[in-house]
């Protein structure tokens, strides 16, 4: 990577639930970023930027966010950045405050992402206020019926991704869903909610925020020298591509196998299944598994679901997928692309917890949004 | 929903309203309780008091104390603009000041409303010294805080009250105050699109019972509705390049959505949306022209979509003979009166997509399905929801697609296949 190394040392998190009300706007962004500076022993006056992102703002109906929580965000007198990637935007958020290291021009960004889904409704937001809304997941099922066609997946691969997730949220403390007896039968019998995905195959819809603090070289030595073990960023990649046009294989998007790409040969990568330890991949529908270990080359064409049905990217596998929980066990939208490069950054520095994947080196993190159009990845290791 | 004149863009007017709810969290949530009690809270951090109250201090962002601390009811006005003529969203129904007020005792000013009276503006200035008005029957809002007046001005409304006067009936002052939670915001916002000419050619069309698309001469994918560019080639199309489609094609794929409650939401079932290949056009890569395996022209002498299409002709140009350029050379006239759809290698698309059903049960829904488009009389249809954005919507004027009874098309010929 060429330009200043980009160091994580803090990372905070809420916890994530379906309504936060004893928190306002302001109160939900300081929650994860207080956490985030305490971690990397840093206070408000410290940070010189922000980067911020979130989804479309009329899911809280509050206009341009980013300059009512400037000043709630230690902001004033600094510069502030508002991401915009529809549901990537984490990922995006976290990238964009990666390149201001990067390029040398700030030394401390503090990049946060939040969604209040309790404050108004995403599937009228997303339906521009009018009847008949589709929901995310109207959009995609079916790209989803499409996949399950083409790759002659059984029926059961987004019934084990659905429970294997659950599991995993199980030993997460932000996670928002805990469903102690989540099993394969209870996925399959929940109600269809958009055909071919049931109740229990889509993500829940959270309140929720995420802060990561990144630094440079010397920053992020010297959190190393303090005992507080960085993650240092290998390689980043965006790409995007229209939501809609004649002939787009929208199961397996051009920009997410482009940007895909692109980030393998930045950060070295030869082979992915390999060089990869763990993955937190954005997956709000369980079938998003498999279509993005595709879709994005770590395995060959019909590799993802029997990846998935092996078992190996449960924590302990060699593959581990989500081990968080990913977005099917907490989606505060806005936030939820950045939970999945927090996460990758948490595993490379040893501090996930009970959900720590052992040997964890290199991590990928990962989001995508919108009619499956804007791609933002990352890889983070535990050494530069 | 209104049209404008012919002549003009045509006009769109989109109205949405959401009731958004405000967490207000343990600051505000304070102040607003306190409101109703007649009383102005202000929260201290450092050695000054802000108010409004925060959760943080806006000059560094470090956390405030959480002491709260009465402020006023005696301000002074820092700065203020004159509204001389309130919409209905403004705080006031008659003309009144925003101004920035300094309550004694606060060490920021709080953007408020302030009612000068019978003077008007020319009671207004820097440094006046005002009092507020608050609800007389508080409901837990911000807007418990009506407004300010002068010192010393007489209350007219009678809705609201000074606080000494709702301090009186609002209970124990020195009562812990229970933070209110959240607050109902109505958000209601209006805005006018002025369709671009591309889409004004689709809602003409569609008003005249056809469907139009766009075929890029570079790349030969076909659009709907056309876009006057190529999103692929990155290249300006136009009317020239405008494509009369066929109203039956293939469902490609299909969406049977749970509706979940929202306001404005009308679905109550669950209801099917599908993605509709229209017939004749597509003949992707690789696929030689005559080789589709559509069993039937597309455009059947006597059937209702050509009746709907022929009515609409007298009064609505055709979309490829826009006025002054009569007589587009290749254009038949006769019974069909539009050109025929032409079929090339390489042409790609003429996809509709989150299209309605009709005639047909959401389990019967299938990949490879034959359907038609069901017209809306022609005095019944509408441009009203349509946009300049949007993968197709024929809202307004087509009811939905039924099945027209033909034989299934193959299925791994079109799944993958989604507007």
């Amino acid at each position: 990577m060429s330009g200043e190394p980009c160091a994580v040392i803090g990372i905070g998190q809420t916890h994530h639930k379906s309504k936060r009300l004893d928190v306002s706007l302001a109160g939900l962004v300081r929650e994860a970023a207080a956490r985030a500076l305490a971690d990397a022993g840093l206070d408000w006056p410290d940070i010189d930027a922000v980067v911020i992102g979130k989804a479309p703002d009329a899911f809280e109906g509050v206009m341009m966010p980013e300059l009512y929580l400037a000043d709630a965000l230690g902001a004033a007198g600094k510069p502030i950045l508002r991401v915009h990637t529809a549901g990537s935007v984490g990922g995006s958020t976290a990238i964009v405050a990666s390149h201001l290291i990067h390029a040398r021009r700030h030394r401390r960004v503090l990049a946060v992402a939040f969604e209040k889904q309790s404050e108004g409704n995403a599937q009228w937001g997303l339906a521009g206020g009018k009847s008949g809304g589709m929901g995310a997941g109207g959009i995609f099922a079916p790209w989803i019926r499409s996949y399950i066609r083409r790759s002659g997946a059984p029926e059961h691969i987004g019934w084990q991704v659905a429970v294997k997730d659950r599991l995993n949220a199980l030993k997460n403390p932000y996670a928002h869903l805990k469903i102690a007896d989540i099993s394969i039968e209870k996925v399959r019998d929940s109600f269809m909610l958009w055909d071919p995905l049931h109740f229990l195959e889509s993500c829940p819809s959270s309140d929720g925020a995420c802060a990561i603090v990144l630094t440079d070289e010397a920053g992020g030595r010297d959190a190393a020298a303090a005992g507080r073990s960085p993650a240092w960023v290998a390689a980043t990649a965006m790409r995007s591509e229209p939501t809609s046009f004649p002939g787009r294989d929208a199961v397996r998007p051009r920009a997410g196998v482009d940007c895909a790409h692109d980030l393998y040969r930045a950060a070295g990568i030869t082979n992915p299944l390999a060089d990869i330890d763990v993955a937190e991949l954005y997956v709000p529908f369980s079938w998003y598994e498999p279509m993005w270990l595709e879709g994005h080359d770590i395995t060959g064409p019909g590799g993802g679901w029997k990846l998935v049905e092996s078992g190996e990217t449960e924590i302990g596998g060699s593959f581990p997928v989500n081990p968080s929980g990913g977005v099917l066990s907490s989606n505060p939208i806005g936030a939820s692309g950045m939970l999945r490069f927090a996460e990758a950054a948490l595993q490379v520095r040893g501090q996930a917890g009970e959900h720590q994947v052992d040997g964890a080196r290199t991590a990928l993190g990962h989001a995508y949004g919108g009619g499956a159009q804007y791609f933002a990845m990352w890889i983070v290791k535990s050494s530069l | 929903m209104s049209s404008g004149a012919r002549s003009g863009p045509r006009i769109v007017t989109n109205t949405v309203e959401f009731p958004y709810r405000r967490s207000l969290g343990p600051v505000i949530g304070t102040f607003v309780a306190a409101l109703a009690r007649g009383q102005i809270l202000g929260v201290r951090s450092g050695e000054r008091v802000l108010c409004p109250p925060l959760e943080y201090d806006p000059d560094t962002g470090a956390a405030t104390s959480g002491e709260f601390v009465a402020v006023g009811p005696v301000g002074t006005v820092r700065s203020w603009t004159w509204v001389s003529e309130p919409n209905a969203r403004h705080p006031l129904d008659r003309p009144f000041a925003f101004a920035l007020i300094q309550l004694d005792g606060a060490g920021t000013s709080l953007l408020h409303a302030v009612d000068a009276g019978g003077e008007g503006e020319g009671a207004m200035r820097t440094g006046l010294r005002v009092v507020p008005r608050f609800r007389a029957e508080p409901k837990g809002r911000t807007d418990d805080l009506a407004y300010f007046v002068p010192e010393g001005a007489e209350t007219t409304d009678p809705g609201v009250v000074d606080g000494a006067t709702l301090a009186a009936v609002g209970g124990e002052p020195r009562a812990p105050l229970e933070p209110v939670e959240t607050m109902e915001f109505w958000s209601s916002l209006t805005y006018k699109e002025a369709l671009s000419a591309a889409s004004e050619r689709y809602a003409r069309s569609l008003l005249a019972g056809r469907l139009l698309g766009q075929r890029c001469p570079t790349c030969a994918k076909v659009y709907v509705p056309p876009r006057d560019f190529c999103a692929i080639d990155g290249i300006p199309l136009n009317e020239g390049d405008d494509l009369a489609l066929p109203d039956r094609g293939v469902i490609t794929n299909f969406t049977i959505v749970t509706p979940v409650k929202y306001p404005g939401q009308k679905e109550t079932e669950p209801f099917v949306r599908v993605s509709v290949l229209l017939d004749e056009v597509d003949a992707p890569v690789g696929q030689r022209a005559g080789e589709n395996d559509l069993p039937s022209p597309a455009r059947r002498p006597g059937s209702e979509g050509a009746e709907g299409q022929r009515t609409g002709e007298n009064d609505l140009p055709s979309p490829v003979r826009q006025p002054g350029s009569e007589g587009t050379e290749g254009q038949r006239t006769g019974e069909n009166d539009l050109p025929s759809p032409v079929r090339q290698p390489g042409s790609e698309g003429a996809m509709m997509g989150l299209q309605p059903v009709v005639d047909v049960s959401n389990e019967e829904v299938r990949v490879g399905m034959r359907v038609e488009a069901v017209w809306l009389p022609e005095a019944e249809r509408n441009a009203d929801e349509l946009g300049n954005r949007g993968w197709g919507s024929a809202s307004g004027a087509i009811t939905g697609w039924r099945p027209t009874g033909e034989p299934d098309l193959p299925v791994e010929r079109y799944i993958d296949r989604v507007f």
